[in-house]
Order: structure tokens, then C-alpha cells, then sequence
């Protein structure tokens, strides 16, 4: 207990700044609870996505790859002729960001720019069309990469964040709180402590006080002056139940 | 049917005639393409090969194998095959074979002026040149930095050099999308090919003029279908047909102005061989129309092989052996990405 709190001295203006602190502590925690619990409802809808955008990847990847093939198989190679048709990126990426619960997501959008170009005739004599088709289940699969990697990259900021949170949590909860808890304990039992003491040394007074008096009544019978008219501060004073004199 | 060409074939073409026939057994038969159909990984399809003519080719080939590597390797065979009987042909013949590699010479060149406008490297684009289409020049193409000077300079020299002077005027040369000159080249091919095997005269002529006017339609089919919904005008299309075929000219100026697959169909069925084919497709498919006209193509070349004493047998040779790779690579590429139901949807059988 000694060690799990803050170095401070025991008062009372003390105390009050170590309760206002516990209450922030506590608000904050509820705060951020909350926070780590819409980020968590978004990531799992997230990996949801995911799944699904992986599981269907596979399909379209596959899709493509045997588009290719019908390409080839009709219009022999016509790799070098696509590659020199190509002026500008037809499909480009841009970068938005997207906020949730405060968090920062970075997500990608793919935009198509410009027509066909020079590509609508490539295999022209042969193929021409299975080319065409090769090219829109690429397209397809493009798309859906930019949607995956959109979707991962939103996946890794919010674990990230989620982490973030769930350790500030976790801190507030298991370090913050339980140390400021002792704090005032701590205090409290020092105020109680000196209280104490306090009353003791009182009553220490107190007791000292009445053995004097009751010497002096001594001294004052032993040379025959009665001191029942002025022995009553003495008498007053000593009565027991006079506790009050502490505060 | 033979004509005098019976007496004196043999004297100059026989033993290259014997050679082209000896290899034509060496293609792949049904129960070949059954036995590759059965295969599960490129390991298995390549085991297969070793007991046909590909086998040597293959042979050294190290372990993980791709469908491409299979597909060079053939390739690869084919060439020295055509190789050997360019240089054991006599004349005629010789023009013969080298006018069946017109096609690829207008491929290669094709790519690499576009290349070199690019600013591509050359050796790697001279890697990916069909080895059947290259002349000693070709690596020369690369020099010229515009169109008049790649002309005047390099395609001078080249066979195909009147094609260019027929059909390009050098602003064309500068401006014409890439496309439209190949098939620009490749018609004028055509149709010099044609004019070459009439002037060759007897069982040739009589042979080739099927085989290329089929060509000639395929082309022309082809390039109706793939040119609808582009910027491609109907004079533009009218241009780049042959001017032969069983569709010249009425089936032409029909199918220039097709808009649509069942228009092209219409002007199609008009021909009579054409429509039996076209009997065989659905209305409003046209995905199993490239398999029906190879199918169609394949039946014509192996006719070829009926006849006796003529130049035909070896262009069939080509193009069966090309069939047979397009097939080979069909199959790799089926098993290799897993796709095997629809394996049987490539192979053209050829005997």
C-alpha cells in the first residue's frame, strides 16, 4: 500500500485535489470505455468485410486468370501490343480519411479516368472481343484489390487505436485509480493519525494540569488555608467527561 | 484432277514433300489429347510429351515447369521442323514456305515499331518476336526514330516492303492506330498470297484458294465483330477486308455495315459453307464461334493432306502445328490454374 501511491503530504487542501483527481480519473475511464467499444463495433465489421472481400478475390482472381487464357488462345500473344497502347493509368487510386470515434482511417477509392484510348481495337483481327473480356475481369479484380486494401489498411489503424485505447483503459483502471484510491486513504489514516495524537497529548496536558493542582491543594491544606473558596478552577478542570477541549 | 505437275513434282519437291507428310503423323491424335485431358499437374502433361515428337524438346527441361516453357518448347519444334524444309526447298517452293511466314514478319514488325516508338529496349523486344516471322534485318527496325525514315531506311530491304508502299502513305504511317495497319499489312498479305498461289497454278491454286479465302472470311468476320461499338467507320471495316473469299464483294459491303452479332450472322448465312457453321451456334452466342471456325479451319487443312502434288501441304503443316500449340497450351493452362471442366471447351481435335 505505501509503495502503489503518489509522494504528497497529508492535508487536507491535499485530499480535496486527490478526490478531484479520482473523479476525472473515473469519468475518464467511462469515456474512454466507450470510445474503445465503438472502435472494436467498427473493427469487427470491418473483418467481416474482409472475409467476404477475400473470399470472393479468390473467385475473381481465378475469373481473370482463365480470361487471360481465352485471350491468349484466340489472339495468340498480344501482351507488347496492350503494353504499347497504354498512354495514361486508366484506374488510379485516390486517398481519402475517414473518422471514427476521433480515430483517423485512411480509405482508398479507385476513380476511372479518361475513355478506352487506343485500346479498343487491340486484336482487331482476331480475339478482339475475349481481349475486351480479359480486360474487364481485370478491371473487376482491381476494383476489388483497391477495396481490400482499403479495408486492410482500415484494419491495422483501428488495432492500432483499439490497443491505444484498451491500454489507456486498462491504466485508468488498474494503475490511476487504485493509486489515487490509496492516496486518499492514505491521507485520511494520516489526518486520522494526527487526530489521534493530537487528543492524546491533550489529555497528556490535562493530566499534568490536574497532578499540579492537586500538589498545590496539598501545599495549601499543609499550611492551613482552606482552599475550598478558591479551589474550584482546580475542581472544574477536572472533571472527566470534559472531552470537548480537543476541538 | 492432277495435272502435269504429277510428272515432275517429284524431281524438285519430293523428298521435302515426303518430310512434311512424315511430320504431319507426328501430330497429336485424339487418344493423345485424351490421355493429356487425364493430367493433373504440368509434370504429368510433359510426361505425356516425351513420347511424341516433342519429346527430345522437352526432355531437358528442370523442374518447376510453366505453361509458357511448354508453349516455347513447341514452338520451338515447329521452327527447326519449318527451318529444315525452307533449306532443303527448291523454287518455287521456297517462295512458298516463305510466304506462309509473311504473317509473322508483319507481327514482328508490327512490334517492334511499336516498341521502338515507346522507346522500348530492343533485345527484349526481339525476344518476344515469333521466331517463324524474322529476317536477318529485323533487329536493324529498331534504328529508325520516325516512320518515313523506318520505311526508307530498314522495310525497303524486307519482303514486305510493297505492302507498305501499296497500302501506307507515310502520313498513315505516322498517325494510323497500330491496329488498323497490321490488319492494313495482313490483308494486302492476303492478298498477294492469293495472287502468288494462282500464279502457281494447278493442284496449288486450286488447294490454297479454299484455304486462304476461308482466311480472308475469318478475318473479315472477325474484324466486324470485334470492331462494333468502336470508332471504326464502316469504310474504315470496308478497307481492311481482302479482296477475295467466298464473301467478296456482296458479303463484304453486308457485313460493313453490321452493327450487331445476329446482322453479321445474316450476312453470313448467305454463303452456304458459312451457314452450316453457323447452324451449329445458338442465336446470340457468339462465345463458341472462335472453337466452330478453328474446328472449320483444322477440317480444311487436314483435307490437304488428300491430295497429292501440291505446295498446300505445308502451310497446313503451320497451321496445324500452331492448332496443336494453341491446344497444348490450352490444356496446360486448364490444368495448371485447376480449370478442368472446361478443358474440352479449347481443343480442336485434328485427327
Amino acid at each position: 500500500m505505501s509503495q502503489n501511491r503518489y509522494v504528497v503530504v497529508p492535508t487536507v487542501t491535499v485530499l480535496a485535489v486527490m478526490k478531484a483527481r479520482l473523479v476525472g480519473a473515473v469519468k475518464g475511464h467511462a469515456l474512454l470505455k466507450k470510445k474503445a467499444d465503438a472502435l472494436t463495433v467498427r473493427f469487427r465489421q470491418i473483418l467481416k468485410k474482409i472475409v467476404d472481400t477475400k473470399q470472393s478475390m479468390g473467385k475473381t482472381m481465378r475469373e481473370s486468370a482463365f480470361a487471360l487464357t481465352e485471350a491468349k488462345y484466340a489472339a495468340g500473344e498480344f501482351r507488347h501490343t496492350v503494353f504499347d497502347s497504354v498512354e495514361t493509368a486508366q484506374v488510379r487510386v485516390v486517398a481519402q480519411t475517414d473518422n471514427v470515434a476521433g480515430v483517423k482511417i485512411p480509405k482508398f477509392e479507385h476513380i476511372m479516368t479518361g475513355g478506352e484510348g487506343k485500346m479498343g481495337l487491340t486484336g482487331l483481327g482476331k480475339g478482339g472481343q475475349q481481349v475486351q473480356q480479359c480486360r474487364k475481369a481485370f478491371l473487376k479484380s482491381v476494383e476489388l484489390l483497391v477495396d481490400l486494401a482499403s479495408l486492410q489498411t482500415a484494419f491495422l489503424t483501428l488495432d492500432e487505436a483499439i490497443k491505444t485505447t484498451n491500454r489507456r483503459v486498462n491504466a485508468l483502471d488498474n494503475v490511476v485509480r487504485p493509486r489515487l484510491e490509496n492516496t486518499i486513504s492514505y491521507i485520511k489514516g494520516e489526518l486520522d493519525e494526527l487526530e489521534r495524537e493530537e487528543f492524546f497529548r491533550l489529555k497528556k496536558v490535562q493530566a499534568k494540569k490536574k497532578r499540579d493542582g492537586a500538589i498545590q491543594d496539598a501545599e495549601r491544606h499543609a499550611k492551613g488555608v482552606s482552599t475550598t473558596e478558591n479551589g474550584a478552577p482546580a475542581d472544574m478542570s477536572g472533571t472527566p467527561e470534559d472531552s470537548d477541549i480537543v476541538f | 484432277m492432277y495435272g502435269l505437275e504429277s510428272l515432275w513434282f517429284n524431281i524438285k519437291d519430293g523428298y521435302v514433300d515426303a518430310v512434311v507428310r512424315g511430320h504431319r503423323s507426328g501430330l497429336l491424335t485424339s487418344p493423345d489429347y485424351n490421355n493429356l485431358c487425364q493430367c493433373e499437374t504440368l509434370e504429368d502433361i510433359k510426361l505425356n510429351l516425351t513420347a511424341t515428337d516433342y519429346g527430345p524438346y522437352l526432355a531437358n527441361e528442370p523442374s518447376p515447369l510453366h505453361t509458357t516453357t511448354i508453349v516455347d518448347r513447341c514452338t520451338e519444334k515447329l521452327v527447326d521442323d519449318w527451318n529444315k524444309m525452307r533449306t532443303n526447298a527448291d523454287e518455287p517452293l521456297g517462295q512458298f514456305l516463305d510466304y506462309c511466314t509473311y504473317g509473322h514478319m508483319i507481327d514482328n514488325v508490327v512490334l517492334i515499331v511499336t516498341g521502338t516508338l515507346h522507346e522500348r529496349d530492343v533485345h527484349e523486344l526481339l525476344d518476344k518476336c515469333h521466331p517463324l516471322g524474322m529476317f536477318d534485318s529485323i533487329a536493324t527496325l529498331a534504328v529508325a526514330s520516325n516512320m518515313r525514315e523506318l520505311y526508307r531506311l530498314v522495310l525497303v530491304d524486307t519482303p514486305l516492303a510493297p505492302y507498305f508502299s501499296e497500302s501506307l502513305s507515310a502520313e498513315d504511317l505516322d498517325e494510323m492506330n497500330i491496329e488498323i495497319m497490321r490488319n492494313t499489312l495482313y490483308k494486302a498479305y492476303l492478298d498477294d498470297f492469293a495472287a502468288f498461289c494462282n500464279k502457281l497454278g494447278g493442284t496449288t491454286a486450286e488447294v490454297m484458294r479454299s484455304l486462304l479465302s476461308f482466311e480472308a472470311d475469318r478475318r473479315a468476320l472477325n474484324i466486324t465483330l470485334n470492331s462494333i461499338g468502336t470508332e471504326l467507320t464502316r469504310d474504315d471495316r470496308r478497307k481492311l477486308y481482302s479482296n477475295f473469299g467466298l464473301l467478296y464483294p456482296h458479303g463484304h459491303h453486308e457485313l460493313a455495315g453490321a452493327e450487331d452479332f445476329d446482322q453479321i450472322r445474316n450476312a453470313m448465312e448467305k454463303c452456304p459453307p458459312y451457314q452450316a457453321l453457323f447452324n451449329k451456334l445458338g442465336y446470340g452466342e457468339s462465345q463458341m464461334l472462335d472453337k466452330v471456325l478453328y474446328e472449320e479451319e483444322v477440317r480444311r487443312l487436314t483435307d490437304t493432306f488428300e491430295q497429292q502434288f501440291h505446295y498446300g501441304v505445308f502451310y497446313s503443316y503451320m497451321r496445324l502445328r500452331e492448332q496443336e500449340i494453341r491446344n497444348l497450351m490450352w490444356i496446360s493452362e486448364c490444368v495448371a490454374q485447376d480449370q478442368k471442366t472446361r478443358i474440352m471447351d479449347g481443343i480442336v481435335f485434328l485427327f
